[in-house]
């Protein structure tokens, strides 16, 4: 009885681990270490096309980055790959994805901006449809 | 040589003269324009006009329209960039600059000035003025300082491709941008 009880939270667990991970980044703010990037780089606080931005500055560029609507909803989470390290073949292993469900992954190709200034791409894991990207549109 | 920052329809900012001991305030029709461009996506970046002939005493404006951008004086003196100004002129460097913010420089001192973005310089986002005639670093080849013993930091190649040649400003007076911002093309 207290086997199979045991099974069951584990089972419990397993499947709730995830859902509860991802519960602690949906709502802005994230929890620590991650920071707003408008605090750490002269940015605008919401970027159109992407939202209100969220990282844990240790793991600069590659991110991941959190992306939030404005009414404060994980939207997406993003990645910024330098094209020098894909030039250069550079292994990237072990980006941690803390925002659950993917519903559709975009590459963008951005020329820089502050806090990442050389050419990357954004590998934006969507948490939302295709539909709701106009929630961080504008 | 005066530079100012403003925000667009706020007015303020500061002033101040980098290139010589005397201010010298330019008129309103001496003023030259130069946008700051991006693509909704900012994949696409670049100054416009790219290339611009001007005389001693005139003032330069940089308009961000989109992103965010600096205009940024190539010299040692900005994060140990290679000397492409006139080497009796002094360097300016913007802050960031989002949209709608300006920054404006008044150039004294003839010479060639390159310039450059500096979340896009790796992009290629530089621009080049001339003041009056065509002389100092910014004529010579990207690499002449390493016969010099600097060790400053080399103009990148994709910013070495995008400056307009001396040439065509001397032509042309305005070298416009020739680059796509509207949206990037979707696969």
């Amino acid at each position: 009885m207290f086997r199979k009880a045991l099974m069951t939270l584990g089972i419990v667990m397993l499947v709730a681990g995830p859902t509860v991970a991802a519960e602690s980044v949906e709502k802005s703010p994230p929890p620590a270490p991650y920071k707003k990037v408008s605090e750490l780089v002269k940015l605008p606080d919401f970027l159109p096309g992407m939202g209100t931005l969220y990282v844990d500055p240790t793991t600069l560029p590659d991110g991941p980055f959190l992306a939030y609507d404005r009414a404060g909803k994980l939207v997406s989470t993003i990645y910024m790959i330098p094209l020098k390290d894909v030039d250069g073949h550079k292994t990237i292993d072990d980006l941690k994805a803390p925002g659950g469900n993917v519903d559709h992954v975009s590459l963008y190709y951005n020329a820089g901006h502050p806090g990442v200034e050389v050419p990357h791409y954004h590998i934006v894991l969507w948490h939302v449809t295709k539909a709701q990207e106009k929630l961080v549109e504008k | 040589m005066l530079t100012r920052r403003a925000a667009l329809g706020v007015g303020g900012g500061f002033l101040a003269n980098v290139g010589s001991s005397n201010l010298v305030r330019a008129s309103a029709a001496e003023l030259i324009e130069i946008h700051m461009k991006s693509d909704p996506g900012g994949g696409v970046v670049g100054f416009d006009p790219v290339g611009v002939l001007l005389q001693p005493g005139q003032t330069v404006r940089w308009i961000c329209d989109d992103n965010v951008h600096t205009a940024t004086a190539y010299s040692p003196e900005n994060d140990n960039h290679s000397l492409r100004i006139p080497t009796n002129a002094q360097p300016w460097a913007s802050d960031f600059l989002l949209p709608k913010q300006t920054f404006e420089v008044t150039f004294t001192v003839e010479g060639i000035y390159d310039y450059f973005c500096a979340p896009h310089e790796e992009a290629g986002m530089v621009g080049r003025l001339i003041v009056g005639s065509a002389v100092g670093p910014g004529a010579l080849p990207f690499d002449y300082y390493l016969t010099r013993g600097h060790q400053w930091k080399p103009v990148p190649p994709a910013a070495q491709r995008s400056f307009p040649t001396i040439e065509a400003i001397l032509a042309q007076k305005t070298v416009r941008s020739t680059l796509n911002f509207s949206k990037m093309p979707v696969k």
